[in-house]
C-alpha cells in the first residue's frame, strides 16, 4: 500500500469513530420527568370537603426550566405562573365545578414544554334547569338542563308518569334532543294539549354516577281565557241592567216633581 | 257655515244659568232635580245624593285611565320574547298610550261639551275594551302600537276628561273631597291590577291576559252608566230669551266668525288671556316634568345603594299604598273651611313638600331611610294629584273646565314625555342617581314657589281690579260664601264686569258666563 493512502484510511476511520462517539450523548438524553399527584374523586358529603391539593414536581430535566403554570380544561389558570420546580394547586372547598382535567406545564429555555395530567372526577351535578314552563298549545317548548362535573355525562330524557320514568314516545316526531358536553335541550314542537303536559326529567350519567332533575310542562289551551272573559262580560251586563232599571224607575217620579215646581228667578 | 244646534237644546225647561258666587242667591229657591231629591235648601249643583255614585263611577274610570299604562308593563317581557322586539320598541307602547291619552284632551273636551259625560265614558270604555281584545291577536309590534297605544289611549282620554267634567257638574262645596276620592282610583287600581296581571300572565299567557283585561275595561261602561246627567229645573222665560239671543247673534255672525268659532272649539286660545290659568299651567308643567322620573328610577337607585331587587320593588308598592289613603285625606282637608279659600296656596305647598322630599332623597342610603322616603313621596305625590284638577276647576269654573282641562293635558304631554328621558340622560352622563333627584326636586320646588308667589300677586291684582269696578258701579256683595274658594268668589264679579269687554261680540262661544245647556242625553 502507498503510505499516503494508508494514512488517509486511518484518519477516516478515527473520524468515523469520534463521530459515532460524539453522537452517543444525544441519543442517551432523557425526557424530563415529572412526579404528579394521583387522580382525585370528588365527593359531596356534608362536612367532608376539606380541600384538594394537586402537586407536580420536576424530578429531572436536561435543560434549565424557565417557568411553569397550571391549566384547567385546556385553558391556563391565571396567576399560577411561577418558577419553583415543585408546584402546587390548592382548591378550598371544591364544588362540582372544580372537576375537570388539570395539566401542570413546565416550559424550558431550549426545549419543548413538558406536562403531566391530573384528573378530578365527580358525579354530574345538574345546576341550570327550569322548574316549570308554561306555553300555549301549538307553540314550541324548550326544556334544558346544565351540569357541572367531569367526565361529561351522557344525557337522557324521560317523562315521569305516575311516579315511574318512561321513555319519551316520539312516534309523532315532535321531540328533538340536542346534547353537548354538559348541556342538553329537549325541544317539543307543536305542543299537544292532551299528550304533552306533565313532568319531564333530564338524567345525566357518567362513570362515577348519575343525577336527574325534573321540570313541569304546562300547556295552555287557546280557549282557556274565554271562560273568565264571559264571566266578566256577564257581570258588566248585569250591573248595567241594574243601573238602567233603577234610573228608569226613578225617572217618572222626577218628571212629576218637576211639574210641581217652577222656580221663580 | 252655521254652527249646528246642539240636540239637547231643544229640551225645554232644562236650562238655567250656571251659577257661582253671588248668583247662588238667585237660584237657591229653585228645586234641583237630582234623583235622590232632598228638600229645597239645596243649591245647585247637587253636592251629594246621586253625586256619590258618580264619584264611584269617576273613581273606576280615572283608575283605569292612570293605572293601565303602568300595569301593562308587566306583560312586556313576554311580548318581547314572542314578537321578537327590542326593549325600547316595547316601551313605546306605554309611551304612546300615555301621549295619546293626554294629547286627545281637546277633542275629548269638545265631545264632552256637545254630548255630555255619559256617552263619552261609555264610548271610551268600549274603545278600551276593543283595543285590548284586538291587541290579543297581534302579530307585530306596530299592530300593538295601533291597538293598545292609539285606540286604547283615545279610550282612556275620553274616560279621564269626561269623569273630571261630571264631578265639576255634580259638586261645588264638597268638590275637593269628591276630586280626592275620584283621583284615588289611580293608586287603588294600580295596586289591584299589578298582581292581577301577574297572575293572569302565568295562567293564560299575554294574549289571554289582554283578552280578559279588555273585558274588565268594559267596566268603564258601567262607570259611564252611573254618570247620570245633571238635570236642572227650568226657567222658561230665561230659556226663551236665551234662544232669541243666540239665533240673532248667529245670523249676525259673519262666515269668518263662524269658522273661527268652530276652530276655537278645539283649542280655545282665549284661555291664554287668563292670568290665573297661565300661572297654573306653568306651575303644573314644571311639576309634571319632574314628577315621573323618580318613580321610574326609584328601584334602580335603591339597588345601586345596595338594597336587593325584591325589596327595591317593594318601595314602589309602599308609595302606592300610601298614595291611596292620602288622596281622599287631602280632599277632606282641602274641603275644610280654612283651606278651601286658599286652595291654590295649598297646592303650591304640596308641590314644595314633594320637591323637598326629592332633594333629601340622595341622603337616604339605608333601606329604612328609603322606606321613609317612599312614604313621604307617596304623601307628596298624593297631595298634588288630589288637588291638581280641583285647582283647575276652582280657577276655571264649571263652564270653562272641560276645554281648560283638554288644553292643560295636551300641553302637559310634552313635559311628561320629556321628563324621564332627560333624567335618564343625567344618570348616564354623571353615572350617579343623586343628580336626577336634585334636578327633579329643584324643578318641582321652584314650580311650587312660583305658584305661591304668583298667586299672591294674582289675587292682589284681582282685589285691586274689583275695588276699581266696585268704585265705578255698585254690584252685589261677593263675600266668601259657603266655603267657596277665593278665586271663585273673585272670578264671578270680574267675569260679569269684564265679560262684555273681552268677549268678541260676534262670538258667543267664548261667553262662559252664558247659560249652561249641557248634559241632556
Amino acid at each position: 500500500m502507498i503510505p499516503g493512502k494508508r494514512r488517509a484510511a486511518v484518519m477516516l476511520l478515527s473520524a468515523a469513530i469520534v463521530g459515532a462517539m460524539l453522537m452517543q450523548p444525544v441519543r442517551s438524553q432523557n425526557e424530563p420527568s415529572i412526579a404528579a399527584s394521583e387522580n382525585v374523586l370528588l365527593t359531596f358529603e356534608e362536612g367532608s370537603s376539606p380541600g384538594i391539593v394537586l402537586q407536580c414536581n420536576l424530578t429531572s430535566s436536561y435543560s434549565a426550566h424557565k417557568e411553569n403554570f397550571w391549566m384547567k380544561n385546556g385553558e391556563e389558570i391565571p396567576e399560577t405562573r411561577q418558577d419553583n420546580k415543585n408546584m402546587e394547586l390548592k382548591l378550598d372547598r371544591p364544588r362540582a365545578d372544580a372537576a375537570g382535567v388539570y395539566v401542570c406545564v413546565y416550559t424550558f429555555d431550549n426545549a419543548p414544554p413538558a406536562n403531566a395530567t391530573i384528573e378530578i372526577k365527580s358525579v354530574p351535578v345538574i345546576t341550570g334547569h327550569k322548574r316549570s314552563e308554561n306555553k300555549n298549545e301549538g307553540q314550541r317548548a324548550v326544556l334544558h338542563c346544565k351540569s357541572l362535573g367531569y367526565p361529561h355525562p351522557i344525557w337522557t330524557w324521560h317523562k315521569v308518569d305516575n311516579g315511574g320514568f318512561k321513555d319519551i314516545d316520539n312516534s309523532t316526531g315532535r321531540f328533538f334532543i340536542n346534547s353537548r358536553d354538559n348541556y342538553t335541550e329537549l325541544h317539543i314542537v307543536n305542543l299537544d294539549i292532551n299528550a304533552d303536559p306533565g313532568v319531564y326529567a333530564c338524567n345525566a350519567t357518567n362513570v362515577i354516577g348519575s343525577n336527574k332533575e325534573t321540570s313541569v310542562l304546562r300547556v295552555r289551551s287557546h280557549l282557556a281565557p274565554l271562560w273568565p272573559l264571559l264571566g266578566v262580560l256577564a257581570e258588566i251586563i248585569i250591573l248595567i241592567v241594574i243601573i238602567v232599571v233603577y234610573e228608569k224607575r226613578k225617572k217618572p217620579e222626577d218628571l212629576q216633581d218637576d211639574d210641581d215646581l217652577g222656580g221663580p228667578v | 257655515m252655521r254652527k249646528p244646534e246642539r240636540p239637547h237644546e231643544h229640551c225645554c225647561c232644562r236650562a238655567t244659568r250656571q251659577a257661582t258666587g253671588s248668583r247662588w242667591k238667585e237660584v237657591t229657591s229653585e228645586r234641583i232635580m237630582s234623583p235622590a231629591a232632598t228638600d229645597a235648601a239645596e243649591s245647585k249643583p247637587p253636592d251629594g245624593g246621586w253625586g256619590w255614585m258618580v264619584v264611584v263611577g269617576a273613581h273606576i274610570s280615572i283608575g283605569f285611565a292612570y293605572s293601565t299604562p303602568k300595569a301593562l308593563s308587566i306583560f312586556f317581557k313576554e311580548i318581547q320574547e314572542d314578537l321578537g322586539a327590542s326593549s325600547s320598541e316595547i316601551a313605546w307602547i306605554s309611551s304612546i298610550m300615555l301621549a295619546v291619552m293626554y294629547a286627545g284632551g281637546p277633542v275629548s273636551s269638545v265631545l264632552v261639551k256637545r254630548f255630555g259625560s255619559r256617552p263619552i265614558v261609555i264610548v271610551g270604555g268600549l274603545m278600551c275594551g276593543v283595543s285590548m281584545v284586538t291587541a290579543s291577536f297581534g302579530r307585530s309590534i306596530v299592530y300593538l302600537y295601533l291597538s293598545i297605544g292609539i285606540i286604547g289611549g283615545c279610550g282612556l282620554c275620553f274616560n279621564l276628561n269626561a269623569s273630571l267634567t261630571i264631578i265639576s257638574k255634580y259638586f261645588l262645596s264638597k268638590r275637593p273631597l269628591a276630586n280626592g276620592l275620584a283621583m284615588a282610583g289611580s293608586p287603588v287600581f294600580l295596586c289591584f291590577l299589578a298582581p292581577l296581571n301577574q297572575f293572569l300572565l302565568g295562567d293564560f299567557g299575554w294574549r289571554g291576559s289582554l283578552l280578559i283585561l279588555g273585558g274588565m275595561m268594559l267596566n268603564c261602561c258601567v262607570a259611564g252608566a252611573l254618570m247620570r246627567p245633571v238635570t236642572l229645573s227650568c226657567n222658561p222665560s230665561a230659556v226663551a230669551a236665551l234662544k232669541n239671543m243666540e239665533t240673532t247673534t248667529k245670523h249676525n255672525m259673519s262666515k269668518k266668525g263662524r269658522c273661527l268659532t268652530n276652530a276655537r272649539q278645539f283649542l280655545d286660545f282665549s284661555f291664554f288671556k287668563d292670568r290665573g290659568f297661565i300661572i297654573y299651567l306653568m306651575g303644573n308643567t314644571m311639576y309634571i316634568f319632574g314628577a315621573y322620573a323618580p318613580i321610574v328610577f326609584l328601584s334602580a337607585y335603591a339597588v345601586s345603594q345596595g338594597v336587593e331587587e325584591y325589596s327595591a320593588a317593594y318601595l314602589l308598592s309602599i308609595m302606592g299604598f300610601v298614595d291611596m289613603f292620602v288622596r281622599p285625606g287631602t280632599g277632606l282637608i282641602a274641603n275644610s273651611k280654612w283651606i278651601r279659600p286658599r286652595i291654590q296656596y295649598f297646592f303650591g305647598f304640596a308641590m314644595i313638600f314633594n320637591g323637598a322630599c326629592h332633594l333629601l332623597c340622595p341622603m337616604m342610603t339605608s333601606y329604612a331611610f328609603l322606606v321613609g322616603y317612599a312614604v313621604f313621596f307617596g304623601v307628596g305625590f298624593g297631595m298634588v294629584f288630589a288637588l291638581i284638577f280641583e285647582c283647575l276647576m276652582d280657577l276655571m269654573g264649571n263652564q270653562r273646565f272641560p276645554s281648560a282641562v283638554g288644553l292643560v293635558t295636551i300641553i302637559e304631554c310634552f313635559p311628561m314625555l320629556l321628563g324621564p328621558p332627560t333624567a335618564g340622560l343625567l344618570v348616564d352622563l354623571y353615572g350617579d342617581y343623586k343628580y336626577l333627584f336634585y334636578m327633579c326636586g329643584a324643578v318641582i320646588m321652584s314650580g311650587g314657589l312660583f305658584l305661591i308667589i304668583m298667586n299672591i300677586l294674582h289675587y292682589h291684582m284681582l282685589e285691586k281690579e274689583k275695588a276699581e269696578h266696585n268704585g265705578a258701579r255698585r254690584s252685589p256683595e261677593t263675600g266668601n260664601q259657603d266655603g267657596v274658594s277665593l278665586s271663585e268668589a273673585q272670578r264671578e264679579p270680574t267675569e260679569a264686569e269684564s265679560a262684555p269687554m273681552n268677549r268678541d261680540p260676534q262670538d258667543p262661544s267664548t261667553d262662559d258666563t252664558g247659560p249652561d245647556i249641557t248634559d241632556h242625553f
